[in-house]
């Protein structure tokens, strides 16, 4: 190759894209260059390409991490994502009411009295280890009780105003997708069995949604009607 | 004007030989909260990762703990991951890479060694035999850079793995910053044009 003489200032972006890619510029003209990634397509196309080759630089490279790695990561994490949660909940419910942690400790405290019915009492009871949550808003309280070893759900709302609507409980994993735990009997108490697909996701912290749906419940396989009531899972003891 | 969507962005690192789902889906899905889809980004991602880490912060447990804090960004800022500019193996070693080398800027132990350099550019020996086999991206990164002067190479890389600028790679060089310059830039443009 010919030696070209002030190489080193040819005006060439695509150069320079390679260069902010390769971490080669001072931070003052780094800055500069990135900023003109938002605004020139062609230059931020010709850095996406150099990014991608500088990135195989690493080709050769690898090493296992050691099994404590993830464990850590994971509980690094918060239980329940509310954030996401929460967020995928006000883009399906623009009214979506917010859990009130004052008031899930409040409800662990009621739950925990001795129950009105007989049927939830010997649920509370149930050897294995149960889950509790109480699903407040201004609509009213629900609560519920989940057994792992039965599969049961059981549920007692109280002081909802449903109308002719039925009231359809949700779980609302880390995904953020919705899933039916079926509708729950209004002003009783009353248990079913967890449907299996969402019992999966039956887990302590997991977020629960009540919503409003028609007569027979949504159809859609997510909520259609107003999110009312929101909380979430916790270990009963 | 073309958009960065092409396969050509593609480092090579997210091809088929996997099963289920893409790693770029995955790492989709991770954005939106899904727990399973994090799992799988780790799964598949973080030999390479830690591999990254290690290359730029020698030290196991610095390198660990980066690499931590390098997925919990990934659980958080998985939106930021856009598929139409690159590939996700390509955002996540990216990704490593800016947290590594600023981990070692922020230690203020930034390698300031010599780099040996030779002042002749060895000219270029194509290998025939090997250009004639279908290459992916990474491979064929791996060829071009083979093809180019093995300083010139050098400092490619060390300004990759160790966050060296162009003023830096001069003073450990010992030449002109203009004479550093004018060779890696000569060096880009020969890579572009076996990349190409």
């Amino acid at each position: 190759m010919t030696d070209t003489p002030g190489l080193e200032d040819l005006p060439d972006d695509d150069l320079l894209a390679a260069e902010l890619a390769l971490g080669l510029l001072d931070a003052d003209t780094a800055n500069a260059a990135r900023d003109r990634l938002r605004i020139d397509s062609a230059f931020a196309h010709a850095h996406a390409r150099w990014t991608a080759w500088a990135a195989g630089l690493a080709a050769e490279l690898g090493e296992t991490p050691p099994a404590h790695i993830w464990p850590a990561i994971v509980a690094r994490i918060p239980a329940n994502d509310d954030q996401v949660a929460n967020a995928r909940l006000r883009r399906w419910q623009g009214g979506a009411v917010a859990a009130s942690l004052v008031a899930l400790v409040l409800g662990i405290t009621m739950w925990q009295r001795p129950a009105p019915a007989p049927q939830i009492v010997s649920v509370v009871q149930a050897p294995s280890a149960p889950m509790v949550a109480v699903l407040s808003g201004k609509a009213g309280v629900v609560s519920v009780n989940y057994d792992p070893a039965s599969g049961r759900l059981a549920s007692v709302v109280d002081g909802l105003d449903t109308g002719q609507r039925a009231v359809e409980l949700w779980v609302i994993p880390a995904d953020g997708r919705p899933r039916s735990l079926g509708l729950l009997p209004q002003s009783r108490a009353g248990w079913h069995s967890a449907p299996a697909a969402a019992a999966r996701a039956l887990q302590p912290g997991v977020t629960l949604a009540v919503s409003l749906e028609p007569p027979g419940g949504s159809t859609t396989g997510l909520p259609t009607g107003p999110v009312v009531l929101t909380g979430k899972l916790a270990q009963a003891s | 004007m073309a958009k960065p969507s092409d396969a050509s962005t593609n480092s090579g690192f997210s091809g088929g030989s996997f099963s289920g789902p893409s790693l770029d889906q995955a790492l989709e899905n991770v954005a939106s909260g899904d727990r399973e889809a994090f799992a799988e980004v780790y799964r598949r991602t973080s030999v390479k990762l830690l591999g990254v880490c290690r290359r730029i912060l020698p030290e196991r447990q610095e390198a660990e703990e980066v690499l931590q804090d390098i997925y919990l960004t990934v659980w958080r800022r998985a939106g930021a991951f856009d598929a139409t500019r690159g590939s996700a193996m390509t955002w996540l070693i990216t990704l490593a890479r800016n947290r590594a080398v600023d981990r070692l800027r922020a230690s203020g132990r930034r390698p300031t060694d010599p780099i040996e350099y030779a002042d002749h550019v060895a000219d270029p020996t194509p290998d025939a035999e090997t250009q004639a086999i279908a290459l992916d991206d990474a491979e064929r990164l791996t060829f071009c850079l083979g093809q180019i002067d093995s300083t010139d190479a050098g400092l490619i890389r060390t300004a990759f793995f160790e966050g060296a600028t162009y003023t830096e790679l001069a003073e450990r060089v010992a030449r002109p910053l203009g004479t550093i310059k004018s060779r890696i830039r000569r060096a880009l443009i020969s890579l572009r044009e076996c990349l190409a």
